[in-house]
């Protein structure tokens, strides 16, 4: 049994698992890259190692390194997070080859369920109804995609085969639009994942993003941790989640849930996995894919279930049974989360990138912040745009709503651009409060400049703060220019007074 | 000092007469303003009512983000005002716009040439920064005088990537 953890990532996640370990007593090496010396993750870890450029591909890519480190520290274990190198069934077997235990699934289930056409098949034969497309095709070539779309039909979509978080999808409304947007999600796969293979799936309108969290022990034990809703999201980026979905309801809980254990059964899962589902209005629900790590959104799950998920998954990794059956599961009250980027939500939701100059962060009752930065932390532009996700808990879902607002209203971040101003626009947003969404709100009936009836008195105030602020600056400014009256800096003076008093 | 603020469809005369001592629309307002935390974040209490909000700099004057609300505010004191109205120019016409860089990145793809007429929210340029692919549409309708980057460039944030005429 391992008593020391390498985390093979960085950021909130890495600072996350770190947590984790800590509670359970387990030591923890963090690895890092040249821009991420002063990063959180180092600086909570027991030990930290060098690991290479910038650039992912030279550092938090570097499976070959990273294992190196893990046997020069006597790591026993290490944790991928999510992105990098954690549905990477090579690298998981790698890790198994050197001795090591991966917190994760097999290598065989990574792999099975990562090339999202195999996944399909697999499912499929298990009885899991999936959402229509080319499903176990393997890898197809541009001319045979070309042909194929017109039998699945438009509107479509084109998604990596090795994908995840959105990258490399495209949508494709007719066929004249396919050959570019397949060039751009084969272009965009390859540089993230790099594997530029992409399979084509029908879009499903007015449909919902709904996934269950599954874990699993190795003594086949398989259990749901209920949904999450997802389908607050933006070019495929999930932007908000929230657990249990307003659009559920017992039967169908049970119902999905059951069918999730049989898909991670069917590739004989271990370890904490997520299977995604799109439901349409009528409660129809297609197997979207499945998801073979611990998931962003991972928190608003414990915080209903009260069950930490990543100490879980440490404790599956020991060969330790899990700690609750499907029965002790029950859920509480409503979380929300918020995922707060650095991208300006008023101009296309840019990625924006600097130093972070302040950062105050929510507290108070029912809020929980994970996050990498604080004050002086520098946004690269070198990986993804996630800052922190605030999560709320709240008795009922009206409550966690009242709180997030509260929270957002209370965090500040300074230095760069945020997208809390989304996420406060979302809050009070009548269809949002609702639960009246789905995966295509946020583009096609939301906007940033909503008019609310204290829209006037605001703009009254923000013209008087920007007035003064105005005539501060140039009353300064005009200062300036005067000679001080002192002919030498203050630093002189006080080496003058030092000396006399010495 | 007397200042004419606008934002939006509303427009304020505001008179500054001392620290704290404002004429708003011909209306007395005692203010309390001050800084705090960082440099741009600013507390305001008006007539017992509490705000606070970011205000920064922008190119064209000052943005104000209270309560979630992003509020372009354009400031001009009386004797711009008498400038601008002697000169009798309404509105400033820009003849040329520098199109810079949102944020460090590497460029992917150009979609347009030099020359090459573009209307506001054509596709211009794709940069991918943040393991994303952004792309970056025209903000104005022109002409492309001068084209400065190619595929396959590495840009800082606020480099100049094109100018329009």
């Amino acid at each position: 049994m391992f008593d020391k953890v390498l985390i093979a990532n960085r950021g909130e996640i890495a600072v996350r698992i770190i947590r984790a370990c800590r509670e359970l007593g387990i030591e923890t090496v963090a690895v890092f890259s040249d821009v991420d010396r002063e990063s959180l993750h180092v600086r909570y870890a027991n030990e930290a190692y060098y690991l290479g450029p910038a650039p992912s591909r030279d550092s938090y890519l570097r499976g070959d390194k990273i294992i190196d480190i893990a046997l020069k520290s006597k790591a026993g274990a290490i944790h991928p997070g999510y992105g990098f190198l954690a549905e990477r069934g090579d690298f998981a077997q790698q890790v198994e080859d050197a001795g090591i235990v991966f917190i994760g699934p097999r290598p065989s289930a990574i792999t099975a369920m990562g090339d999202k056409a195999v996944a399909r098949a697999t499912v499929t034969a298990a009885g899991v109804p999936v959402v229509p497309g080319t499903e176990g095709e393997g890898n197809l070539s541009d001319e045979e995609i070309m042909q194929i779309a017109p039998k699945i039909g438009f509107p479509l979509l084109v998604k990596a085969t090795a994908g995840g978080g959105g990258k490399g999808m495209r949508e494709v409304s007719d066929i004249e639009e396919l050959p570019p947007r397949l060039n751009a999600a084969r272009s965009e796969a390859e540089a993230a994942f790099g594997d530029g293979n992409v399979y084509l799936e029908k879009l499903l309108t007015n449909a919902r993003h709904i996934e269950f969290q599954i874990l699993a022990d190795s003594q086949g034990n398989v259990i749901h941790l209920a949904e999450r809703e997802c389908s607050l999201q933006r070019r495929h980026q999930k932007l908000l989640e929230e657990s249990p979905s307003p659009f559920m309801n017992e039967s169908l809980r049970e119902e999905m849930g059951q069918v999730a254990c049989k898909a991670a059964s069917a590739v004989d899962y271990l370890n904490a996995g997520t299977i995604e589902f799109l439901v349409n209005e009528d409660g129809k629900y297609y197997f979207l894919e499945m998801n073979t790590r611990l998931q962003v959104e991972h928190p608003v799950t414990e915080i209903v279930t009260g069950l930490d998920i990543v100490k879980e998954q440490i404790r599956i990794a020991r060969g330790r049974k899990l700690h609750a059956t499907q029965e002790d599961i029950q859920l509480s009250g409503w979380a929300i989360e918020c995922r707060i980027n650095a991208e300006d939500p008023y101009n296309n939701f840019l990625p924006s990138t600097g130093k972070i100059t302040q950062s105050i962060l929510p507290t108070g009752p029912g809020v929980r912040v994970d996050t990498g930065v604080y004050p002086g932390f520098e946004i690269s532009p070198y990986y993804d745009s996630l800052i922190s996700k605030l999560i709320c808990w709240g008795e009922t879902r009206g409550e966690a709503i009242l709180r997030m607002r509260r929270a957002l209203e209370e965090y500040r971040i300074l230095g760069v651009k945020t997208n809390i101003p989304f996420h406060q626009n979302i809050m009070d947003s009548h269809r949002f409060m609702a639960g009246q969404y789905d995966t295509r709100f946020v583009e096609e009936r939301f906007s940033m400049d909503q008019t609310s009836g204290k829209q006037k008195e605001h703009a009254e105030i923000a013209s008087i703060m920007a007035t003064v602020v105005a005539h501060r600056e140039s009353q300064r400014s005009s200062q300036i220019v005067r000679k001080s009256e002192r002919d030498t800096s203050n630093w002189k003076w006080i080496g003058r007074w030092e000396r006399i008093n010495r | 000092m007397k200042y004419v603020t606008s934002t939006g469809d509303e427009s304020f005369e505001i008179e500054i007469n001392g620290e704290n001592d404002l004429l708003v629309n011909g209306q007395r307002m005692l203010i309390d303003f001050r800084s705090v935390v960082g440099q741009s974040v600013y507390s305001l209490i008006v007539n017992g009512k509490s705000y606070e909000a970011l205000v920064q700099p922008t190119e064209e004057g000052l943005e104000v983000l209270l309560h979630g609300q992003l509020f372009q505010v354009s400031i001009e004191d009386e004797r711009q005002r008498r400038l601008r109205q002697s000169t009798g120019s309404t509105t400033v016409r820009r003849g040329e716009f520098h199109l810079k860089a949102p944020m460090p990145g590497l460029i992917v793809t150009v979609h347009v040439r030099e020359g090459q007429e573009v209307k506001t929210g054509d596709r211009m340029i794709v940069l991918e920064s943040m393991k994303m692919q952004n792309e970056i549409s025209s903000p104005t309708d022109g002409t492309v005088r001068t084209l400065r980057i190619k595929p396959g460039d590495n840009v800082d944030q606020n480099q100049v990537l094109l100018t329009l005429g």
